[in-house]
Parts: structure tokens; C-alpha cells; sequence
């Protein structure tokens, strides 16, 4: 059977899991009811600051100790719900803040914990090719002059032994691109792109050294690998991006929801 | 119906944006045996052929002062930004770096990991502590404000005087959990083994009364080790404590871990003492511990450079390199500074304490490595005099930054022109993997450059001949010799022997000159250094005169912040044997490159923007940027064994 296109659109799983959750919470009724005077600490509450104590002091906590924490975690909730009680929520402009920044956050983080399959990255991948490149590789042969004059590229039977000392390769085999232009400048990078890969002597061309008579042998563009290979960079890039398109048309779809009049 | 139907789906998205929290899973982990497997795939060279340039010192909005100075981007933009992707700094400028880095370490403070950020989002009315709810209010008011609040939230904490609400253990590990394994999540994703490796670390801040003993510490290993423990706090401990807590991660995982030294400049004579940490006699335990822990310190930096002072070094007079500001007091300037705790801050003198030291407890505690980095505090990995970024976020680039104040707290004394551009670490690893960086580390075949990639290589043998350069000299340095950092083990009456060569930065200035400098100690038992010129560049025209080489020149345009590479050399050599070399004695070697004059950021920000510098300022707008390698160590064979796990190379001589 085929879908049709909308079911793999993510923003329908996103609608349809929301629409999940709702119910159940409906059903679940809130874990904790914010404006009951009624506070359960749970042994797995106890547990879990037990836990966090220990992980900080390397060791379990006593029992004073850990009366403490619980102290401390109710001192924390019941504030929290007097001051819920009060309203101190609506008239604090960080409050408002800080709960617009979670529900921006919130659907980004849903693309962050959410597995990305292989037909999704493939599809990255397939739809952003050039950013997935590999660097082109290089083969060339180079001698180094200091002074321009005394690069004479044309005699090629000489270029052997010819050329002043430096301590740069004087061939490069298969060289990445990055690999070839931090060791010899982006001026000479600029230089070897516009030569041809003919085998023969060319030049002088210069770099940040000085100048160098240069024999390209063979220049490869960069292949795209495929996805098995570099997964886990287009995981990254995909993950990156569809999280800013998320918060974006979560957004867009609830504010086409208001009315919004601005008087100017 | 059109409007009936976005109330449903309005619904339905606040149902799962609220539901969400409770349903979110963990941030998904990249499978280590995959991470394992690409990084097998990287073919290791026979001898390190490249040298790679990195920070080991970058932080990020997760930092409690990064955050409160204003940075708002993190650990992902962060190592974007240093593999050479375009990413937008907090203040709102596109930044990219026109060369990327080939290694990150992040290393946020941690001490209050992420706490800033928590306070600055915490509702007023939950806040109970009357200076944390005033530093809020700050941080809400201005950018300015929010910078004075950071500044006094240091000055607090070198001083032991954070509110207590701050340190709040049980709080502090939940916020510090989630935001380390988030950390180490994006830190895995971002490794691509053989072109770009990011690094787990974080700086360990301790710093009694506002002295900076600040380490970077730095670990070996991906997540499924790195996710057993939690970054060790500075402000309630010390050094003895952080390296039980290096030992007990080593223990409990396996992984390897050290520690990084950084502005020894700013801890008022405390970095390197001739006493242990808790200020007893040395031992031969202490010295050995702390060899071992910390293997390669921090030499130069934004806040300042630590390699030699003129007030140590008088004959040297490249020694004032990075000291204006810096040396008037310690970290938070609660301490003005006094010429008799310079010798335990700055790193030639340390080198030299470490022989003396050796001299009576058989270990030398201060054998260490010397590189760059940057400690910049924007999430942005700038080296560069034209790329400064600023040391945070309250001084990105803009009009005044330069001629402005630039102090902790209130008290005055420093200028934005004091902070230099930072610097970056270069290593000498057989490929680019984690695991050959850290190793690279911990044998301290690494060095030091103020920004420029300079490549530097320096070997150390007995055999080499003025022939050398002539062949395949590094495969010599390597057969027949030990590089930077290594030991050479003297029995006979031969003087060492030394392969240096400087290559310039492609895209940078020519090199004046490459320096030796030696310290040891002599029969009296005084430490001693002397510095030669090794090779130096446009000999016909600069000739020794009373043992001196005249000074390169300046080719600086001030009105133009301009340079040209008509003086100087693009590649500076030497065979170089010591002439006062004592059989018998002990000695390091190590050596200084120094590039022609060339403008600091200053200059640049005083022609971009159109300001006008102080006539100090001025002064000190030029300057000649730097490499300092790791030393070679050369005496007899030692007393006590120091630490195998070093894998240090080591030769033997007859």
C-alpha cells in the first residue's frame, strides 16, 4: 500500500502525536495537581535525590542527609505553588519569557531526540550533495625559489634537482584540498586551480614562501560518499537545520491562529 | 471552518509543546563503536608529518562568566565555527574563520556550568538571596550591567564570598549532568576522525584570593567513558583534589585525562612554587604527581603571555611581549603583584625551579610542554590580530573596546589593548584523532605560537651533522634524535647537538629570527638561562655587534595597520651545537621564533573604526607575534624514574 505524501510529512506525526498526548493526559489527569495542598513525596522522589547526591559526593547520602534534600525539594514546591496561588506568575515579565523560550525550544527539541532513518538522511544527503563533498585531491610536484628570476619553469629537464631549500613537500600524492592549502597558502591554492593537469612544469606561480615552478599531475573533484560513511555528518546537518525549520512553523501555525491588530 | 480548524491544530500543538517535556527522550548518542571504527580508518604516518593547530581553551555560553558578559552561543556554534562553518556571534556579526582549526577543546568553567544562564532565567520572586536577585536584576538591566554583574560574581568567587545558594551541591549536579552529557552527545557528532576532532574537557577554576591557578583539563576518550563522571569544581578544592579526581577517573574507566596550567601570569606567584600545593616542603610524591598530571602549560593567551619577564630575564629583550596590564596584580586585581612572586609565574623560571627542584628531590615536577590557546569567552576560536573577537562577548569588536577599561569588579589598572589576540596549540601527532592529539600532548611534542601558524620542528641528538638539512632530515631528527619535548640521556663528554627549522606562515609575516634558550643549574646551585641566536634572517646586512643581532626593522604602516614581507626570511634553519655545554650537568632547551613587526589588533580596530589609540597604546600596537617550542631535556640518566605513562621519547647518548 502507499501512503499519501502527507502522512510522511513530519509536522502531521508531530500533530498526531500531540493529538496522542493530549488524550492522554486527559485520561492520566495531571501527575501533579499545582493547586492541591497535598504533596506526596514518592519513594522513587526520595530515590532519585539520593541518587543526584551521590553523584556530586561519591558516596550515598546518610539518612539526616538525605532528609535535607527532601527538606529542601518541598521548601522548593510548596513556594512554588503559593506562588503560583498568587499569580506571581502572570505579572513577571522573565516568567513570560523564559515559558515562551521552553515552548521554542520544545519543538526543536522534539527533531533532537527524534531518530532520523536512513530513507530521511539519504534524502538530505541526496537534496544537499555539494555541502557533503568531499575536497578534491591533488598530485603535483613543486620547487621552491626564493627570488622570482631565478625560477626558470621552462627548462624542465633541470627541475630535478633544481629550487632553495624549504621544508614544504616537493610532491604532494592524492593531497586533500584543506591538507594543500594550510601548507601552502591560500595564494598558492588560488594559483594550482588554474593550472592544468597536464603533467608538465608551469609557472613561477607565487605563495605566502615566494615562488615555486609547479607540475600538476592529476586533479580530482570530490566525491559525494555515500551515506553509510558519513552518516552521522549529515545526521548533524540535517538534525541542525530541521530544528530551526520546526520552531519556525510551529510558530507560523500558531500565530495563524490570532487575530492581531497593531494601532499605529 | 478555516478559523475553527487552526484552533484545533492550535490546540493540538500547545497539547504536544506541553506534553513534550514529558515525553522527550535523551539527545540521541552517536554510537562509540562507529566513532571507534572511523577513527581505525585513519591512517596513522610513520613519524607526525603535519603539525596540527588547535584551542584547548574555549568557552562557551555554558560558562557562568561567558554568559553573564552576554555570549549566547554554545558548544554546536562553537565547533561549527572553529571547523570553518559561518556562524552569527552573539552580537549579531557573521564570523567565520578563513582557515579552520583541525582540533576544539571545550573547556567551560565548572564551577556554576550553566548557572548564569539559570539565574538569568530564574523568576525575580523565586530568588531569595539578595545578591543573586541584584546580579538577576543586572544582567536584565543592560549589556553594561550584565558585565559588572559577571565581573562581581568573579570577584566573589576568588574571594569565597558566593552566595550559598550558589554552591548548592544538589542543584549544581543536576544542571551540571545535563548540560556535560548534552555536551559530550554534540562533541561526538561533530568528530569527524582525520579532518576535524573535537575534544572533551572543562577548566577547573581554582583560585584562592583571586590568584589564578586555573587548569584546563583535558580527557582522551569519547562518550561511554566521559558520561561516567561529572566535571571536577575548583572553587571548593584543590590541586591535590583535582589530580585524585584524575586519578579516579583513570582508575574507574580506563580513559586518560590531563590537566593544562593556564595565566600562571595572574596567580601571584603561586603557580609554580618551590613548595608543594598545600605549602610543605616538595616531595619527590608531589613533584612526580605533578609532572604526570600536567604535561604541557598554557604559555601564551589572551590574557597575557607567561613565557619570560624582563624583571627575570633582563638580557632578553623580547621578554616584554604580553605583559602590560597583566602584571600588575593577580586575576581579580585584589593582590597587587610584587617582583618576588614573578619567578613563580612565568615559564622559563619554572622550567629552571623544576632543575633545582630535580636537584634535591630526584623528580622534576615542572618538566612540562609549552602551547597556545585562546580563552576567549565568546564560543568563538579567533587567534588572529585581524580576526580578534574579543576575550567575550562585552568586548566583540566595536568602537571603544580597544581604549577602553577592561577590569573585573571596579578597581582600575587594565585596558582593552592589554588582552592580546590569543594564541593557538600546535601538535605534532601522526593523524588527527583524538587519541594522537592527547598523546602528542603528553610526550609535550607540541608548541606555542601567539596566533601565527608557523611550523616549527626541533630535534635534539648527538649524531647530526651540518649535513643534515641536506637529506631527509626529519626522518634523521626521528632515527637519530628526540623531538621537542623529549629527554636526551648524556653519558659521555659530547655536546648535544640541534635540528631547528621555522617555516613562516603561509599567509602571514616573514620570521626575524630563531632564538635557543637555555637554563641550568651550576656547580653553585644557581639557576641560569642564556639565549642564542641561532639563524636570523637578511645576514648581510645584520651582523653581530657585542654578540647582539641588530633588530630586523618595521615595514608597519600605523596609518594603514599594514605590513610587507620585504625584510625577513620565509624559512629559518640551524645545526646547533651548544658551545658551554658541561658534561654532567642538567639542562632544557627550547626554542623562540619571532616574526618581523607586525600590527596588533589594536591597530586594526583603530583603522576599522576609525579611533584614536593612546600614545601607550600606540606603543604598543606593534609587535613581533611568536612560537615557543617545548624544551629538550639533556643531563644524566635520572635518579628517580619518572612517570612511564608519559611515553615520552627518550634517547640515550654515549
Amino acid at each position: 500500500m502507499i501512503l499519501p505524501g502527507w502522512t510522511r510529512e513530519p509536522l502531521v506525526h508531530f500533530l498526531v502525536a500531540g493529538a496522542a498526548l493530549f488524550g492522554l493526559f486527559a485520561w492520566q489527569g495531571e501527575p501533579a495537581d499545582t493547586a492541591s495542598r497535598t504533596i506526596t513525596i514518592t519513594r522513587e522522589d526520595r530515590a532519585r535525590l539520593a541518587i543526584e547526591w551521590e553523584r556530586t559526593m561519591q558516596r550515598p547520602p546518610t539518612d539526616a542527609e538525605l532528609d535535607d534534600q527532601v527538606e529542601h525539594f518541598l521548601r522548593e514546591e510548596i513556594l512554588y505553588r503559593e506562588a503560583l496561588r498568587l499569580g506571581l506568575d502572570r505579572d513577571d515579565a522573565v516568567v513570560r519569557k523564559r515559558m515562551a523560550n521552553k515552548m521554542d525550544f520544545l519543538a526543536a527539541s522534539m527533531v533532537e531526540s527524534a531518530p532520523a532513518d536512513d530513507a530521511v538522511l539519504r534524502q538530505w544527503l541526496a537534496r544537499h550533495r555539494a555541502r557533503f563533498a568531499r575536497d578534491s585531491s591533488y598530485s603535483f610536484d613543486q620547487r621552491y625559489f626564493a627570488q622570482r628570476g631565478a625560477a626558470n619553469c621552462a627548462s624542465a629537464e633541470r627541475m630535478e634537482r633544481a629550487g632553495d631549500a624549504i621544508s614544504l613537500p616537493a610532491s604532494f600524492e592524492n593531497a586533500p584540498r584543506n591538507e594543500v592549502e594550510a601548507r601552502l597558502g591560500s595564494a598558492f591554492m588560488a594559483n594550482l586551480d588554474r593550472l592544468a593537469p597536464d603533467g608538465k612544469w608551469a609557472g613561477p606561480v607565487q605563495s605566502g614562501f615566494g615562488w615555486h615552478c609547479v607540475r600538476l599531475r592529476q586533479r580530482e573533484a570530490g566525491q559525494t560518499p555515500p551515506l553509510a560513511a558519513i552518516r552521522s555528518e549529515v545526521e548533524a546537518d540535517w538534525r541542525s537545520e530541521t530544528e530551526a525549520q520546526r520552531r519556525k512553523q510551529a510558530y507560523s501555525l500558531l500565530r495563524s491562529a490570532y487575530k492581531v491588530k497593531i494601532a499605529r | 471552518m478555516g478559523r475553527a480548524r487552526k484552533i484545533v491544530s492550535g490546540i493540538a500543538i500547545a497539547a504536544v509543546l506541553g506534553g513534550g517535556a514529558y515525553w522527550l527522550t535523551r539527545p540521541r548518542i552517536i554510537d562509540p563503536a562507529k566513532i571507534a571504527s572511523a577513527e581505525s580508518d585513519v591512517a596513522l604516518s610513520e613519524f607526525p608529518e603535519r603539525v596540527l593547530f588547535g584551542d584547548t581553551h574555549l568557552h562557551t555560553d555554558n560558562s557562568i562568566d561567558a554568559f553573564g558578559f552576554g555570549a549566547r552561543l554554545g558548544p554546536e556554534d562553537a565547533l561549527k565555527f572553529a571547523r570553518g562553518d559561518e556562524v552569527t556571534s552573539t552580537t549579531g556579526v557573521k564570523a567565520q574563520l578563513s582557515r579552520p582549526l583541525d582540533f576544539l577543546v571545550i573547556a567551560d568553567h565548572s564551577d556554576g556550568l550553566g548557572v548564569t544562564r539559570r539565574l538569568y532565567d530564574a523568576p525575580r520572586f523565586a530568588i531569595r538571596d539578595k545578591t543573586l536577585r541584584r546580579w538577576r536584576d543586572m544582567m536584565h538591566e543592560s549589556p553594561q550591567q550584565s558585565v559588572r554583574a559577571t565581573s562581581e560574581l568573579i570577584a566573589a568567587a576568588g574571594a569565597g564570598t558566593l552566595p550559598a545558594a550558589m554552591l548548592d551541591p544538589a542543584r549544581r549536579d543536576e544542571s551540571t549532568a545535563e548540560i556535560w552529557g548534552n555536551q559530550l552527545k554534540v562533541l561526538d557528532r561533530y568528530y569527524q576522525p582525520g579532518k576535524f576532532t573535537p575534544i572533551a574537557g572543562f577548566e577547573y577554576t581554582l583560585q584562592p584570593d583571586g590568584n589564578n591557578l586555573h587548569r584546563v583539563v583535558m580527557f582522551r576518550d569519547g562518550i561511554e567513558r566521559t558520561s561516567k563522571i561529572r566535571p571536577y569544581p575548583g572553587l571548593v578544592s584543590n590541586v591535590d583534589g583535582l589530580f585524585d579526581y584524575m586519578d579516579g577517573y583513570e582508575r574507574a574507566t580506563g580513559g586518560r585525562v590531563l590537566a593544562i596550567p593556564h595565566n600562571s601570569n595572574l596567580s601571584n606567584g603561586l603557580m609554580f612554587e618551590l613548595t608543594d600545593a598545600a605549602g610543605g616542603p616538595m616531595t619527590a610524591e608531589y613533584a612526580r604527581r605533578r609532572g604526570a598530571r600536567e604535561p604541557v602549560v598554557e604559555a601564551t593567551q589572551i590574557k597575557g603571555d607567561s613565557e619570560a619577564h624582563p624583571f627575570l630575564s633582563p638580557n632578553d629583550e623580547f621578554a616584554d611581549f604580553g605583559k602590560k596590564g597583566w602584571e600588575i596584580g593577580n586575576l581579580t586585581l585584589s593582590f597587587p603583584k610584587k617582583n618576588d612572586m614573578l619567578a613563580g609565574e612565568y615559564l622559563r623560571e619554572a622550567l629552571k625551579r623544576g632543575l633545582s627542584i630535580e636537584q634535591q628531590t630526584g623528580v622534576n615536577p615542572y618538566k612540562f610542554g609549552m602551547i597556545g590557546s585562546t580563552d576567549s569567552h565568546t564560543a568563538l576560536a579567533t587567534g588572529d590580530e585581524d580576526n580578534f573577537f574579543g576575550k567575550h562577548t562585552g568586548n566583540e569588536p566595536d568602537k571603544i573596546r580597544a581604549i577602553a577599561p577592561q577590569n573585573l569588579g571596579t578597581r582600575v589598572g587594565r585596558m582593552g589593548w592589554n588582552y592580546l589576540a590569543g594564541g593557538y596549540a600546535a601538535v605534532w601527532a601522526r593523524a588527527n584523532t583524538r587519541a594522537e592529539i592527547f598523546d602528542a600532548m603528553m610526550r609535550r611534542e607540541v608548541y606555542a605560537t601567539t596566533g601565527p601558524r608557523m611550523v616549527v620542528r626541533f630535534f635534539g641528538g648527538f649524531e647530526f651533522s651540518s649535513e643534515t638539512f641536506k637529506g631527509d632530515w626529519v626522518r634523521a631528527g626521528y632515527k637519530t634524535g628526540v623531538p621537542m619535548g623529549g629527554e636526551l640521556v648524556a653519558s659521555g663528554a659530547k655536546a648535544p647537538r640541534f635540528l631547528v627549522s621555522a617555516l613562516k606562515d603561509p599567509e602571514g609575516a616573514h620570521l626575524d629570527r630563531v632564538q635557543i634558550i637555555k637554563g641550568w643549574v651550576d656547580a653553585s646551585g644557581t639557576a641560569q638561562e642564556k639565549i642564542y641566536d641561532v639563524a636570523w634572517s637578511d645576514t648581510a646586512k645584520r651582523q653581530p655587534v657585542n654578540g647582539k643581532i641588530p633588530a630586523v626593522g618595521d615595514t608597519v604602516n600605523r596609518a594603514r595597520a599594514a605590513y610587507t614581507n620585504a625584510i625577513g626570511a620565509a624559512e629559518l634553519r640551524s645545526v646547533w651545537t651548544d658551545p658551554d655545554y658541561t658534561p654532567g650537568q642538567r639542562a632544557f632547551y627550547y626554542v623562540r621564533v619571532l616574526e618581523i613587526p607586525t600590527p596588533r589588533w589594536p591597530l586594526f580596530d583603530a583603522v576599522r573604526f576609525g579611533v584614536k589609540l593612546s600614545p601607550e597604546a600606540l606603543a604598543d600596537a606593534v609587535a613581533q607575534e611568536r612560537a615557543y617550542s617545548s624544551p629538550i631535556w639533556v643531563g644524566p640518566a635520572a635518579r628517580n624514574t619518572a612517570d612511564r605513562k608519559t611515553g615520552q621519547r627518550r634517547l640515550a647518548g654515549r
